[in-house]
């Protein structure tokens, strides 16, 4: 008698992406809250530092303003081409008259006549000579003159070059340098804020020390403050301990004095120079409660 | 930086420095948090949606419609119905089936409807807990858990200090910061878990009441019909 349809009717819904998606957005929102909201930072601050150096920072070094282009030299100027002077041709010799001698009248016309011709002929060759050693002289003047100027170009040239490169180097080598002052000067700075944090946070654990060390008297009201000038060995090993302003409550003065002759030696920093700070001599500045 | 002074402690970098115990601590919790965060979403659609067919329901059943009508449409719709909607189905058809049965008395039919509901009642109660149970373990047992992971990375802390001759607190600060996250993880997990557990219980425990106060009025209508058709 048990029909099918009397089976119960379950409805299971599957898993809800979108709640899971909600889940995943809470957990990276407290997560986002906790790394950038929140951050344990035990920051000194730096004027107190102030008074405790011996020498000023040097002041920035003068960056040399870079030197104005130097205007290439005036090129050259082009030599005026020689002209050279033609040479004159030759005047030929004066023919010398034949005698006039009536048998040899005809002899002597040819004669007289051939002469001339030769005397002709020399005198073209000579004329020509003189044209084509002229026009040598001309042409070899020329060739020298643009030689001349191939060579003087070549040089401006050179010279140019030179300039230029020079010129190049040196920005090149001014502003390497003043890349490196700055550099040099950062990494100073950065050095500076270095030694005043370790500074800081010595001073932090050297008060830490004596406070920890410090019985306070019972009658103690208030936070006084105590000022005292400690010498101290470069290990930390306390010499002399002198109060330099009192708290007004002598009870509290003994104690504090106590307590930082109890601490020797007082933790230093490693490093020389943060060292300064401390060695041969500390002013401490006391008060029972921070 | 000079681990011995500890100056910029993060949450991240005191997590990935985590001695393994104390990490796999955090883990679970983490794992934790973010399941029931995941129960907690999922129970709150699914409470409010039941809440909302419920009314629905409500107004329908009372505005005076035609209950053979009903029952059809929720039968067809079983998937999608909710709650209120199934009990009456169930009910309903086991009504019918009785009253096709003839020579019954009221009293059995009206039973045996009653006991219809009540068996669907109960399911979809379970099926309303679900999970919840889990919120409560979590509720209950993550501080603990994160209890366990800080006083180990204490105990890990304070026994770095013993071979030092001259203890410091900035020796055992990152230490006792990276184990007290474990402890704020287990609250993290914790609590959200118990303010839903408690909530959800609540919510649930109405609904309970109203299917139970709809359970006995469906029954006296029922008789109602049955007493006068007989």
């Amino acid at each position: 008698m048990i029909a099918a349809n009397d089976a119960p009717h379950y409805s299971r819904p599957g898993p809800n992406l979108a709640a899971g998606l909600l889940a995943l957005g809470v957990h990276i929102a407290f997560l986002l809250l906790l790394v950038v909201g929140v951050s344990w930072q035990t920051d000194h601050p730096e004027p107190v530092m102030v008074d405790l150096w011996d020498a000023l920072p040097a002041p920035p070094v003068a960056v040399p303003e870079p030197q104005p282009r130097p205007d290439p030299p005036p090129p050259p100027e082009p030599v005026k081409a020689v002209q050279p002077a033609p040479a004159a041709p030759p005047r030929p010799a004066p023919v010398a008259q034949a005698p006039d001698i009536a048998l040899e009248k005809k002899k002597a016309e040819t004669a007289r006549l051939e002469k001339l011709k030769a005397l002709q002929a020399a005198e073209e060759k000579a004329l020509a000579d003189a044209a084509r050693a002229e026009a040598d002289a001309v042409r070899q003047a020329r060739d020298k003159q643009l030689a001349e100027q191939k060579r003087r170009d070549l040089l401006r040239q050179m010279e140019e070059d030179e300039l230029m490169q020079r010129m190049a180097e040196e920005s090149a080598a001014s502003e390497l340098r003043q890349a490196r002052e700055a550099e040099a000067r950062l990494a100073a700075a950065r050095r500076q804020a270095e030694i005043a944090r370790v500074v800081g946070q010595f001073r932090d654990k050297i008060s830490a020390t004596v406070r920890g060390n410090t019985r306070l008297p019972d009658d103690l009201k208030g936070n006084p403050e105590v000022r005292f000038r400690v010498r101290l060995l470069p290990t930390g090993e306390v010499i002399d301990v002198r109060r330099t302003q009192s708290s007004g409550n002598p009870a509290y003065d003994e104690a504090v004095e106590r307590a930082i002759r109890k601490s020797s030696p007082l933790p230093l920093p490693a490093d020389r120079e943060a060292r300064e700070a401390f060695v041969p001599e500390l002013s401490l500045v006391h008060r029972p409660k921070e | 930086m000079n681990p011995e002074f500890g100056q910029n402690i993060s949450v991240v970098q005191l997590i990935i420095h985590a001695s393994v115990p104390v990490q796999v601590v955090m883990a679970l919790l983490l794992g934790a948090s973010f399941m029931s965060w995941w129960f907690i979403f999922v129970k709150w659609f699914a409470l409010k949606r039941a809440r909302r067919v419920a009314d629905r329901f409500e107004r329908e059943f009372w505005g005076g419609g035609d209950i053979n009508a009903m029952y059809q449409r929720v039968s067809a719709e079983r998937d999608s119905a909710g709650e209120l909607e199934r009990i009456f189905e169930a009910g309903f058809r086991e009504f019918m089936k009785l009253r096709r049965q003839a020579g019954q008395s009221v009293n059995v039919v009206i039973d045996g409807t009653r006991r219809a509901m009540r068996a669907t009642y109960q399911r979809e109660l379970d099926a309303l807990e679900s999970h919840l149970s889990f919120l409560a373990t979590v509720g209950s047992v993550s501080p603990y858990i994160g209890l366990f992971g800080t006083v180990w990375g204490i105990m890990i802390a304070f026994m770095g200090l013993s071979s030092v001759a001259q203890a410091t607190l900035a020796q055992v600060a990152p230490g006792i910061a990276e184990a007290l996250i474990a402890t704020a993880m287990g609250l993290f997990a914790a609590i959200p878990a118990v303010i839903g557990y408690n909530r959800y219980t609540h919510d649930i425990d109405r609904l309970a009441n109203r299917m139970e106060s709809f359970m006995e009025e469906f029954s006296n209508i029922l008789q109602r019909q049955v007493a006068k058709s007989a």
